[in-house]
């Protein structure tokens, strides 16, 4: 039997049970839909997530102070082992390094008049307007000059800006920052949440100034930029080898984005394929469908394939001919579960547009590819059993 | 035609169609059972947090440093600001009514060292409350003493990994450790416990606060956490506590107090939001399930034409053919869900079995709800096939023919 005969045998089966092969299409195509739904979904959170991370660019080492492996907290508490602006400026004039920023962060009232707010104050370097893509809306940012001789400048987000000077220019003004005076330089644009933190709602002022109202001895974290000719391991070992010769011996931390973006980068894939799976379970109820309905064509049809068998037809032709409609279920049931998906996302976008679905060629050519194979799974034991069938029974059961 | 009739009626069809019926009960299973058990993730997950955060009593008040006017923001969690929370603060708010406990934390890494072993830990001085507020205790040697509120004892409690890592199986209690620049000596050792709310409290090296002011030369608290009795009305407490710092700082509020209730409500929130979304996720497959049943009912129907023209001849009328489908599918539901509902809690008994730790069980209206939606997709499903039987010609059908 050629290639053109069995296809058309195989369509005409399905076609004239067509109810039974609507109902089988649509079931395992509302599998395929779950599944590419939730993998576009994870997969969009990951896209989202490293798009967060990759925002200030990929060349970035971060030093903290001690030694202990606390992700993220160790930087803000006390240390008996300060990272110091010395070091900050010392990191500076290694070679390719194209900028530092020293951090510490901290919680501060801010006074203008009689108008006060409680915020968040960020202790940085000149260098952070340029590493951190913050945009300036007026003014200048703070000046790149000597880290240890600190000026009372201060630089104002956003929001900030709105609720102290709302429809006035601010620059040129005097702020109250914890009771010191500072004169504002410039106000920024917008710039959103970086890890639950909002980067709008902040004043930005000298590091050094920001040891000095805090009263700590210890940066909180040193951002150093690096030239993207140098890789994060030599940069790491030379900043490394800089911080024990001017320490005694490695009481800080280094992490590399590299690190960062693996290590993120494996949890969300974890999580993604999370979502797959909790997809899959209906995917498998849609696979146990196209059995079931296989196994009854099979038993229905007896009579057929011993006529087939009878004609000279061979088992193998009977087991392909089988698995064949198997096949065009799963990939038809995976082509509609793909639009399905498709048609919901364009309903969504129009709806909430900023949701982060990613809908990549992978995920719906994986799909068809686990559709087609799922199909065939499915109907390996239906086809089985009808090469199983000996001709004369076959016949015989009209 | 009675009840008992038609049971043994459909359980003939199912014999007759082993195959059939056992995948049919598969799909069904496996909705269920798919059901059932992702929520069972769900509610372990909000009962595993309610559960660490109810081992520390469930009346419990955090004060922090600084303060942020956006509401509904994250608290401002740096500790650092111009005027530190200090002890002298922290004793204030310990007077004021309804306060059971008070600890103060003052908290900083440091290298603690005996010999030439050397470990870098998170360090928090605090006082002899802080085992009362966190319910935790020494596994050996003794609290640090009540002294210790007001003195800087140079004493000093090992997290159970540190004393190992230090002292390997040797005795420590007695022994001296260098902290910092400082001598301290080892008054007790932790008992084996694992993480509490995000802090290993195995690596872990407690000191009396007024230590600790030394050795970070800072006095500016980073928490202060109280135990507050249960009769207290905390939003009053709470507010109490603004108005003393009020008072102490000159009128700035300068703080921020976190109700234990109020991080239970809010990862309660999340959870259960994150629950019912896999829930439906899930019954997703429960929809599948139906559809399958309408199709093999539908071919069932055309299979059967003259059964039920038999039927209608000797007297059944329409609604008790469209009973019997509808029955049929009623039937393979219950089984199917009993099937799914015994797998699922075998799985979860297993489960909880090997992990005792992660309390892995369905809230209350799962196993009725997954029956439920199961019962009614099987209904809505069957109905179409039920309508085609009743509508058979008993004549045509009887000969088999089409309509």
């Amino acid at each position: 039997m050629n290639l053109r005969d069995s296809s058309s045998w195989i369509l005409r089966a399905l076609w004239i049970q067509r109810t039974r092969t609507l109902l089988t299409i649509v079931g395992f195509s509302i599998g395929i839909a779950a599944m590419v739904l939730l993998s576009a979904l994870g997969e969009g959170l990951r896209l989202f997530v490293l798009n967060e991370f990759t925002q200030f660019g990929s060349h970035i080492v971060a030093v903290t102070p001690g030694k202990t492996e606390t992700f993220g907290v160790a930087g803000l508490l006390n240390t008996t082992r300060p990272l110091s602006l010395d070091d900050a400026s010392a990191i500076s004039h290694l070679p390719n390094v194209e900028q530092v920023v020293p951090v510490v962060m901290g919680n501060a009232k801010i006074k203008i008049g009689h108008r006060a707010r409680y915020t968040d104050v960020a202790g940085v370097g000149g260098a952070a307007v340029s590493g951190w893509k913050l945009e300036l809306a007026e003014g200048t940012f703070l000046p790149q000059d000597d880290l240890q001789r600190p000026r009372s400048l201060a630089v104002l987000g956003h929001t900030l800006r709105q609720e102290l000077f709302p429809g006035t220019n601010p620059v040129g003004e005097f702020i109250r920052i914890g009771g010191e005076r500072f004169r504002i330089v410039g106000a920024l644009e917008p710039k959103g949440e970086f890890l639950g933190t909002d980067l709008d709602d902040m004043v930005f002022i000298p590091a050094g100034k920001g040891l000095q109202l805090f009263n700590r001895q210890s940066l909180m974290e040193v951002d150093i930029f690096y030239n993207p000719r140098s890789t994060s391991t030599a940069m790491a070992e030379r900043i490394s080898r800089l911080l024990i010769e001017r320490h005694g011996f490695e009481d800080f931390t280094l992490v590399t984005q590299d690190q960062v973006l693996a290590t993120m980068d494996n949890i969300l894939l974890v999580l993604s394929l999370a979502a797959a799976g909790l997809g899959a379970i209906s995917l498998l109820v849609g696979a146990v469908g196209i059995t079931t309905i296989l196994m009854i064509t099979v038993t229905e049809r007896t009579a057929e394939v011993g006529l087939l068998r009878a004609l000279g037809g061979t088992v193998s032709t009977v087991r392909l001919l089988f698995l064949g409609e198997a096949l065009v279920l799963g990939l038809i049931g995976g082509i509609c579960g793909v639009l399905l998906v498709i048609a919901l996302l364009l309903i969504t976008w129009l709806f909430i547009p900023g949701l982060p679905i990613a809908l990549s060629p992978i995920i719906v050519f994986g799909a068809l590819g686990i559709a087609i194979l799922i199909g065939l799974l499915a109907g390996s034991q239906p086809a089985a059993r009808a090469a199983r069938l000996t001709p004369i029974d076959a016949l015989r059961a009209e | 035609m009675q009840l008992y009739d038609q049971l043994t009626f459909n359980r003939q069809i199912f014999l007759r169609h082993r195959m059939r019926t056992f995948l049919l009960l598969l799909a069904v299973a496996i909705g269920v059972a798919s059901v059932i058990l992702l929520t069972s993730l769900g509610e372990g997950a909000r009962r595993y947090i309610d559960r660490e955060f109810s081992a520390l009593g469930n009346r419990l008040l955090v004060v922090l440093p600084g303060r942020k006017e956006t509401t509904g923001g994250a608290p401002p969690i740096y500790g650092s600001v111009p005027r530190d929370l200090t002890l002298e603060d922290a004793n204030a708010l310990a007077r004021i009514s309804g306060v059971l406990a008070m600890a103060p934390i003052i908290a900083g890494t440091t290298s603690v060292a005996r010999g030439s072993r050397s470990r870098e830990v998170i360090t928090l001085g605090t006082t002899d409350a802080f085992f009362r507020v966190r319910k935790m205790d020494v596994g050996s040697g003794a609290r640090l003493t009540a002294r210790s509120q007001t003195e800087a004892l140079a004493i000093c409690v090992l997290g159970i990994t540190l004393k190992r890592e230090l002292f390997g199986s040797e005795r420590a209690l007695g022994e001296w450790v260098r902290v910092g620049d400082r001598r301290m000596r080892v008054v007790g050792v932790l008992e084996e416990r694992g993480e509490s709310l995000g802090l290993d409290m195995r690596d872990l090296l407690l000191i009396p606060v007024r230590t600790a002011e030394q050795l970070f030369d800072s006095p500016g608290l980073f928490r202060v956490i109280m135990d507050i009795a249960p009769s207290a009305d905390s939003a009053r407490i709470e507010q109490k506590i603004l108005d003393t710092i009020g008072h102490r700082h000159d009128g700035d509020q300068d703080v921020t107090v976190v109700s234990q209730d109020a991080m239970l409500a809010a990862f309660n929130n999340i959870l259960t939001a994150v629950t019912l979304a896999i829930t439906a996720i899930s019954s997703i497959s429960l929809l599948v399930a139906g559809i399958l049943i309408m199709n093999i009912s539908l071919i069932s129907v055309s299979q059967r034409r003259s059964e039920i023209g038999l039927l209608k001849a000797i007297g059944a009328n329409s609604k008790q053919i469209k009973q019997l489908f509808v029955g049929e599918s009623l039937m393979l539901i219950s089984m199917g869900s009993l099937a799914g509902i015994a797998f699922a809690f075998s799985l979860i008994v297993i489960v909880t079995r090997l992990w005792p730790a992660f309390p892995l069980w369905p809230p209350v209206w799962a196993v009725p709800a997954a029956v439920l939606m199961a019962v009614l997709t099987g209904l809505v499903f069957s109905i179409t096939p039920a309508r085609r039987a009743a509508a058979l010609d008993p004549v045509l059908a009887l000969r088999g023919l089409q309509k």
